[in-house]
């Protein structure tokens, strides 16, 4: 109970208060001539993507930090910020091509963006999966760290060569991967503000996620007492059963 | 006083080649399974000759990409904890062994992709154009992957999935690689540029090579 | 065979190892402990051994002696602790440049099963920079000239240790670590094990074994030390 009493509650109202004012904007912001109310998955959508790659920035600073410093707190950042990265990736992966099929016919129309977007969801699933099977936390911080370097520095590469690609394969004219231009004063500050709020969203979850993290390590820390037994002491005289 | 640095690179990748010659884990298994690939395409996709022409050059990359990270992480260039030991106790420089076992596994990629290559020319009757860009692209690729698959294989090192997921971590990095490939292919076919994705493929391999030296060191102590 | 306890250390003066006068401890270990994970393997480790010295390590199954080793062989970091070997901080990336002169013959063969003995020898030779033609030397010195072109993976236990002692003939090592370096050996080999041990020892170097071999051991250390509840006493 002292644990969850010491947990901050401003976290949780800024989260709350910047979806309520997100939502309520994109429910009550005008329908799109042309995609009618469908353009409201924008409001999420776009945010989405913008955090995405806002989080995995800070997973490779943090990743770069704890390199330089070996201080574990940067390799907690760079954890939590993948984590919630990873989360908005898949979400606006998500939202892009509920949006896609019925504005396009399809599902998935390779534009670059969606393309890059989807190799850095697996570059960071990846991520995760390294950090859970390690268990020995300076172990996890440096592997993880190397990777979170390595992925960062290859998405500048990555989205060139997709860009690239994508410039030899144009789209048919039927499909507008860019999507429709904001006109309306209205739906461009609903936007906007739906940026705003979900960043607020994203320091926020940093917050918890890194208090979390800092909990834990905590806990480990006060179970480690001098008197802890070692390993070894697991370790018994044999009794064999009497005969 | 150990030996010099290259001379330490020398003798890992000396090491790493005889292991595979006699374990033929690259040769025997690795390679066959490959070419079964290429063979396994056309059943699925259809037999027809223009199409299987179109997507020959792209399925074999695929398949160098997906396959060849096997090479990296095979029996050649896998090591116990007392193999590990007993290197770093030799004086191994981390980043000698690191270019070492990277030197040895480009070296079997290249095999593999001139073997599997060779299959693809048959099965799905590609054109060769261009056979001195094609070499330099198979050159650059092996290079670029054996890069990505040693590093990923030193992160991964004594974690619970172990070399399981080296290919999850390879695989969206070595985009940029099979779009390099493909395209260079694609650049000799209808006359795009070939120059700027061979460029972009040897920044891949440049940024993946100054990354694995640099944290040699650091992996190895963690 | 002389009883090494009897016999003095080596002389200060002629100690090949020590800069000054005073022979400076080869291996310090204050208040060390060592995790792995959020297990506690070692806890509160302090130990000194000087030039010269032969000292067998003790311990129950599990106790944490190889851990201990592979310590000392500066191969893991203390979590807890201040260690020094060869005069280079554990903690340290300086621990890199002394491992060169740290021999270490663990319970498990670190030998490239697809390579013969014999070039298994050869590539340690190149890497550590020791001339190649001491390769047959050393396999003759422990009775593998015969077998220098087995495959390590086709040979015995045994003749894998004999290798990696053959090994350890053919550098110039300060500190030499022996995990259960009985195990596998037959008579002929434990004497020359003995053997190595007495002329490391004799050269100013230091020899830390474990083993489940008291007698055997005590017959031929300075001192013994046991590892319980992860601290030595």
């Amino acid at each position: 109970m002292a644990v969850i009493a010491r947990s901050s509650r401003w976290p949780w109202i800024a989260i709350g208060i910047s979806l309520i004012v997100s939502l309520t904007m994109a429910m009550t912001s005008p329908a799109d001539d042309v995609q009618g109310d469908l353009v409201r998955i924008m409001y999420v959508h776009v945010p989405s993507a913008w955090l995405a790659y806002t989080a995995f920035f800070v997973t490779f600073l943090g990743s770069l930090v704890y390199l330089v410093t070996r201080n574990i707190k940067a390799d907690r950042v760079a954890a939590a910020s993948a984590e919630i990265g990873v989360f908005f990736t898949g979400l606006a992966l998500a939202l892009g091509m509920i949006w896609a099929k019925p504005t396009w016919g399809v599902w998935w129309t390779w534009d670059a963006r969606l393309t890059l977007t989807a190799i850095m969801f697996f570059v960071y699933l990846g991520y995760l999966a390294l950090r859970r099977t390690t268990d020995d936390p300076v172990m996890r911080a440096s592997r993880a760290s190397v990777l979170g370097v390595l992925g960062a520095i290859q998405i500048p590469i990555v989205h060139f060569s997709v860009v690239w690609w994508r410039t030899l394969h144009q789209p048919p004219s039927i499909i507008r991967p860019d999507g429709p231009s904001i006109q309306d004063p209205m739906m461009l500050a609903t936007l906007i503000i739906s940026v705003i709020a979900f960043t607020v969203v994203y320091v926020a979850l940093m917050v918890k996620r890194i208090e979390l993290i800092h909990l834990d390590d905590e806990r480990r820390a006060a179970e480690d007492s001098p008197d802890r037994p070692v390993a070894g002491e697991a370790v018994t005289v044999p009794e064999l059963g009497g005969g | 006083m150990t030996a010099g640095f290259w001379h330490q690179v020398r003798a890992v990748v000396d090491r790493d080649l005889l292991r595979e010659r006699r374990s033929g884990d690259v040769l025997w298994i690795t390679i066959p399974f490959g070419a079964l690939a290429l063979l396994l395409v056309p059943l699925a996709v259809g037999t027809d000759a223009e199409l299987l022409r179109e997507i020959g050059v792209g399925m074999y990359w695929v398949i160098v990409m997906l396959f060849g990270v096997l090479v990296a992480v095979g029996k050649a260039s896998k090591e116990t904890i007392p193999q590990q030991d007993a290197s770093s106790l030799l004086g191994l420089d981390p980043a000698a062994g690191f270019i070492g076992r990277t030197t040895s596994s480009a070296i079997l990629l290249l095999a593999f992709e001139v073997v599997v290559g060779v299959v693809a020319v048959g099965l799905y009757n590609i054109d060769v154009l261009g056979p001195g860009w094609l070499i330099l692209t198979m050159i650059i690729a092996a290079i670029g992957l054996a890069l990505l698959g040693t590093l990923t294989a030193s992160i991964v090192n004594s974690t619970s999935a172990g070399t399981a997921l080296v290919p999850l971590l390879v695989a969206p990095l070595s985009v940029p690689l099979l779009l390099g490939a493909t395209q260079a292919y694609d650049g000799l076919r209808y006359g795009h540029a070939i120059v700027s994705w061979v460029l972009l493929m040897v920044a891949v391999a440049t940024v993946v090579a100054m990354i694995g030296v640099l944290t040699a060191r650091p992996l190895q102590e963690s | 065979m002389s009883d090494p306890r009897s016999a003095s250390t080596p002389d200060e003066e002629t100690d090949p190892l020590s800069g000054d006068v005073a022979a400076a401890p080869l291996v310090v270990l204050n208040g060390v402990g060592v995790r792995m994970g959020s297990t506690q393997i070692l806890r509160d480790v302090n130990l000194e051994v000087g030039p010269g010295e032969v000292v067998g390590l003790f311990g129950a199954n599990g106790a944490g002696k190889t851990t201990a080793l592979r310590l000392i062989a500066t191969l893991i970091r203390p979590a807890q602790g201040v260690g020094t070997v060869l005069g280079a901080d554990l903690a340290s990336s300086d621990r890199y440049d002394v491992r060169r002169r740290i021999g270490m013959v663990g319970h498990v063969p670190g030998l490239f099963p697809e390579l013969t003995l014999a070039e298994n020898l050869q590539y340690a030779s190149r890497v550590a920079g020791v001339p190649i033609d001491r390769v047959p030397e050393a396999l003759g010195a422990v009775g593998l000239a015969g077998a220098a072109d087995r495959l390590a993976g086709a040979s015995s236990h045994g003749m894998q240790r004999r290798t990696e002692f053959a090994r350890e003939l053919m550098i110039d090592r300060s500190l030499l670590l022996l995990d259960e370096p009985h195990s596998a050996l037959d008579r002929n080999a434990v004497d020359l094990v003995e053997g190595l041990i007495e002329r490391k020892a004799a050269e100013g170097g230091a020899v830390i074994v474990v083993s489940h071999d008291r007698d055997r051991i005590n017959a031929i250390a300075h001192r013994s030390v046991e590892l319980v509840g992860g601290t030595l006493t």
